[in-house]
């Protein structure tokens, strides 16, 4: 088998899945833009998104585009809902208690996922047309293409929320000094409250997208949370160029990799890329606003 | 020459900090380090200290290099430091505080502490001994059993010093250590550290508290922008254009 | 009349303390700031002949399964406690060292016949390898990124096992894995494993207590309150830390072994990231900086999990919003908040009635 033939293809799939870590990354670093916390649970979001979709879509009836809109207004509203249960009650906590906090978030929603909406893995329809159409002899599906667009609308209106208004100015303030901007009249708590519901609407989209290729289980959420963290982390933690950066890189390396290593080490790759990057350059490829790399 | 910094530079991110820094303090002196806020204070300590490596330059302890080495390295060849923003353990009673100061001079490894072997033990009840003098010397001795964050600013400084001292250092950096004390308490602070240097102890201290500085230091250092502006005796330093200039603005 | 209303409160002044001496008794320290163990007091007296008489008294077997569940969970949790609850420091992997122990246990014992006193110790120095060799490059990192590393080596560690079947049986695992045995006796009921583990626990708690009281105690606080400071008095941050993450590790290799002979099987599912974090859930519900502290929480986690298994699919869901609930309400720990609650309830109730009393 020749591996040079298969790595185009391989290079296809990986930007597909780069898309995903991407827009999870951007999950995470919308929420620790303003709070300097990371959320364990994002992968959950991405879950759920698929999730209740397939239901609203399949139980309940709803036309595609109806169902996938409902399904992220709920999947914000979970978020918000995880920022006034969990987060806010713990905004003076220290950091093991937060870090445990969202890891119980996490698990939360996972296993009563699978208590609501059963154990098997679903799927949604495809977008658009279901035939992949061939660009040399890569066979690309629709699906892929409407997953990058996603991405880069998704980085595009996240950097005009965060550059160009108020209130996305107000976000990132809060996050990197946190007394001035108590100061100057912005809630520092209103603020993590909101970049937890964008995040979350990240998430689901992410999930919507994501679905109609891969399956979407209630397992589903932890490991592709991890990944998305990797992604931001690799590409320059705190950046949202970053973690575009980071997820089409990571996406890239763990599809070229099958080539070269049995299949069932793959998700092992996307750890060692983490250990790597913490190890070597924590501030990731692009650098960092957040880490100070003085003391490292 | 006891404490000898040779033509350091150091750059954060662009801004040079320290342009060509170069002086000496010799053993048995009170040495002050001044400044205006920014002039470079901090960041001298920090590199003499080990927290950072100069870009260029050379440091020299008691005829050994000790540029680059890391911090650890520098407090076991008897290089103490109190640190401006206060750095005592909270966590730990006053007793135990100095006790840590101790660390290096008390024997034992992991395998041997936990498996209390009888050595262990003595070391530690003499160890406790010495702890409770040098809070006594230091007027903490009352609140030994207290933790540490119970206590006053002022007595919390002091707990620093004790700390350092328990190392047996032959030469101590205090990075503002009157900063937050009331005149009373740094006027009992001067009087700690001028017994100290009676001791025989060397002192380099950074200070804003001029009528202290100008009381106890042997010989002062001026710094502005990265600059030595100035070094000498204090009365000599006190009447420097330049210095007087780096303080109170062009007329 | 005066010396009624005298007699009255003397009485009542005895309830209250010997409540309260009681109550010292079997909470756990207080916690409201990290308290260092000075010497051995009547409370661990207390503690060691509850210990060790309990499961004579109690003799259902299903409590002696949990109380040496309990334990294993122990031996982790106090593992954990000298890096977390001590030295500051998070990991999210001490399930992965506890499945290196378990997994040499059983590879040493089914496959080369190792007797298990020998692959006990092969699986404490096997995990302090392990430990030592990611320790070192890992432990620069602080806070959050730490967490990540030690839980991206956790997953790292268990995809290797699903991926190695000839080694560690895969995703199946090993079988027949056998009890534990040392100069002829065979520990093969619950009763007697009961009293294997929580032995290696009291010894691995004195050593723990001896390491406290130590310099190396105090260096492991410091570390936790200012590394600056630490390395301002001779303190080699770096060598403490690895110090600290290679005896928690070595302990969870001990635990591992331990599960091993007790429970006959290893599998990969035991050893998932759930397990270390229900093992950090004990450390910070049993107060950090607290020796006993968790160990009760290791045996209050464990029945909890015992306890809602009956709920079966609901118990996950539900083990999150308790996961969730404790951390809200006892981020100090469990007897903290449970003893200074106590305490001011029994002192209003106390000062209510002399109020009482007086307004005759």
């Amino acid at each position: 088998m020749d591996i040079w033939a298969t790595l185009p293809q391989l290079l296809s799939t990986g930007i597909t899945f780069g898309a995903i870590y991407a827009l999870v990354g951007l999950g995470f670093v919308t929420i620790a833009r303003a709070s300097q916390i990371i959320n364990f649970a994002q992968g959950e979001f991405v879950m759920l998104g698929g999730m209740i979709t397939f239901f609203l879509l399949n139980k309940i009836h709803l036309p595609y585009p109806l169902a996938a809109l409902f399904a992220i207004l709920i999947v914000v509203l979970i978020g918000f809902l995880m920022h006034l249960l969990v987060i806010y009650p713990l905004r003076k906590a220290s950091l093991p208690i937060l870090l445990m906090a969202t890891l119980g978030a996490s698990l939360f929603l996972s296993s009563t996922s699978a208590l609501l909406f059963g154990t098997l893995p679903k799927a949604l329809p495809p977008f658009s047309a279901r035939a992949p159409f061939e660009i040399g002899n890569i066979s690309v599906s629709p699906q892929s293409l409407w997953v990058l667009v996603a991405a880069f609308l998704t980085l595009f209106s996240l950097y005009l929320l965060s550059h160009r208004t108020l209130l996305g100015k107000a976000m990132e303030a809060s996050s990197t000094d946190p007394l001035g901007a108590d100061l100057t009249g912005i809630s520092r708590n209103l603020m993590i409250f909101l970049a937890f519901g964008v995040s979350a609407g990240i998430g689901s989209v992410a999930g919507i997208f994501i679905t109609p290729i891969f399956y979407v289980s209630y397992h589903s959420g932890i490991l592709i949370g991890l990944k998305g963290f990797i992604a931001a982390a690799l590409g320059g933690w705190g950046k949202h160029n970053g973690a575009i950066l980071g997820g089409f890189a990571l996406g890239v390396l763990e599809s070229l990799s099958v080539a070269f290593i049995p299949s069932g080490y793959k998700d092992a790759i996307a750890f060692i890329v983490l250990l790597l990057i913490l190890y070597i350059r924590p501030k990731g490829i692009l650098g960092s606003p957040f880490i100070d790399s003085r003391r490292w | 020459m006891f404490l000898s910094v040779e033509e350091i530079v150091k750059h954060y991110d662009g801004v040079r900090a320290l342009n060509r820094i170069s002086l000496q303090v010799r053993k048995g002196t009170v040495k002050g380090l001044m400044g205006p806020n920014g002039a470079g204070k901090s960041t001298l300590f920090h590199l003499i200290s080990g927290m950072e490596s100069p870009d260029s330059g050379r440091i020299w302890f008691q005829e050994r290099e000790i540029t680059g080495l890391r911090i650890h390295e520098i407090s076991r060849l008897g290089v103490g430091r109190t640190f401006q923003t206060l750095q005592i353990f909270g966590n730990m009673t006053v007793v135990e505080n100095v006790l840590t100061g101790m660390h290096m001079r008390i024997k034992g490894g992991l395998l041997s502490s936990g498996l209390s072997l009888p050595w262990i033990r003595k070391g530690e009840e003499a160890a406790m001994k010495e702890a409770k003098e040098i809070l006594e010397r230091l007027g903490l001795f009352g609140r030994w059993k207290w933790f540490a964050s119970q206590l006053s600013y002022g007595e919390q400084r002091r707990l620093e010093i004790a700390r350092g001292l328990a190392a047996k250092p032959d030469l101590l950096l205090l990075d503002e250590p009157a900063s937050g004390l009331t005149y009373p308490e740094a006027k009992q602070l001067a009087q700690t550290l001028s017994r100290l240097k009676e001791a025989g102890l060397t002192l380099f201290l950074i200070e804003h508290h001029m009528g202290m500085v100008m009381e106890i230091a042997d010989e002062v250092a001026v710094l502005n922008n990265g600059e030595l502006l100035a070094e000498g005796p204090p009365d000599v330093v006190k009447k420097d254009p330049e210095v007087i200039e780096a303080y109170m603005g062009k007329k | 009349m005066v010396d009624q209303v005298h007699k009255e409160f003397r009485r009542r002044d005895l309830l209250y303390s010997g409540a309260l001496w009681l109550l010292s008794l079997i909470i756990p320290d207080p916690q409201l700031h990290y308290r260092r163990e000075y010497r051995f007091r009547k409370r661990d007296l207390f503690y060691l002949l509850t210990i060790l008489l309990l499961p004579l008294i109690w003799s259902d077997p299903h409590f002696h399964h949990i109380m040496v569940l309990g334990g294993i969970h122990g031996i982790l949790a106090l593992g954990l406690t000298l890096f977390l609850g001590y030295a500051g420091q998070i990991s999210l992997g001490q399930a992965a060292f506890f499945g290196i122990g378990a997994y040499t246990t059983a590879i040493l014992t089914t496959r080369y016949g190792f007797p298990s006193f020998l692959a006990f110790w092969a699986s404490a120095l096997t995990a302090f390898l392990f430990a030592y060799l990611i320790g070192r490059p890992i432990l620069k990192l602080k806070g959050y990124f730490l967490a990540l590393a030690t839980l991206g080596f956790g997953e790292i560690f268990l995809v290797m096992v699903r991926e190695s079947p000839r080694l560690t049986g895969g995703v199946i695992g090993i079988f027949d894995i056998p009890f534990f045995s040392f100069a002829g006796f065979i520990f093969d009921t619950y009763l007697k494993q009961y009293y294997l583990i929580w032995g290696v626990l009291m010894g691995l708690v004195l050593f723990s207590k001896n390491l406290i009281r130590s310099k190396m105690g105090r260096a492991f606080l410091a570390v936790a309150a200012s590394e600056d400071g630490a390395s301002a008095v001779g303190i080699d941050v770096s060598r403490i830390k690895l110090g600290v993450f290679v005896i928690g590790a070595a302990f969870a290799g001990l635990a591992g072994s331990l599960f091993a002979s007790v429970m006959s099987t290893a599998n990969p599912e035991t050893f998932s990231l759930n397990l270390s974090v229900l093992i950090v859930m004990m450390v910070i519900l049993g107060g950090m900086g607290n020796l006993y502290g968790p160990i009760a929480g290791a045996i209050f986690l464990t029945y909890l999990i015992d306890g809602l298994s009956r709920y079966q699919e609901y118990s996950l869901p539900i083990y999150g919003v308790i996961l969730i609930l404790l951390l809200i309400f006892f981020p100090d720990g469990i007897g903290t908040r449970l003893r200074i609650r106590l305490i001011y309830l029994i002192s209003y109730w106390g000062r209510k009635r002399r109020r009482e009393k007086v307004e005759l």
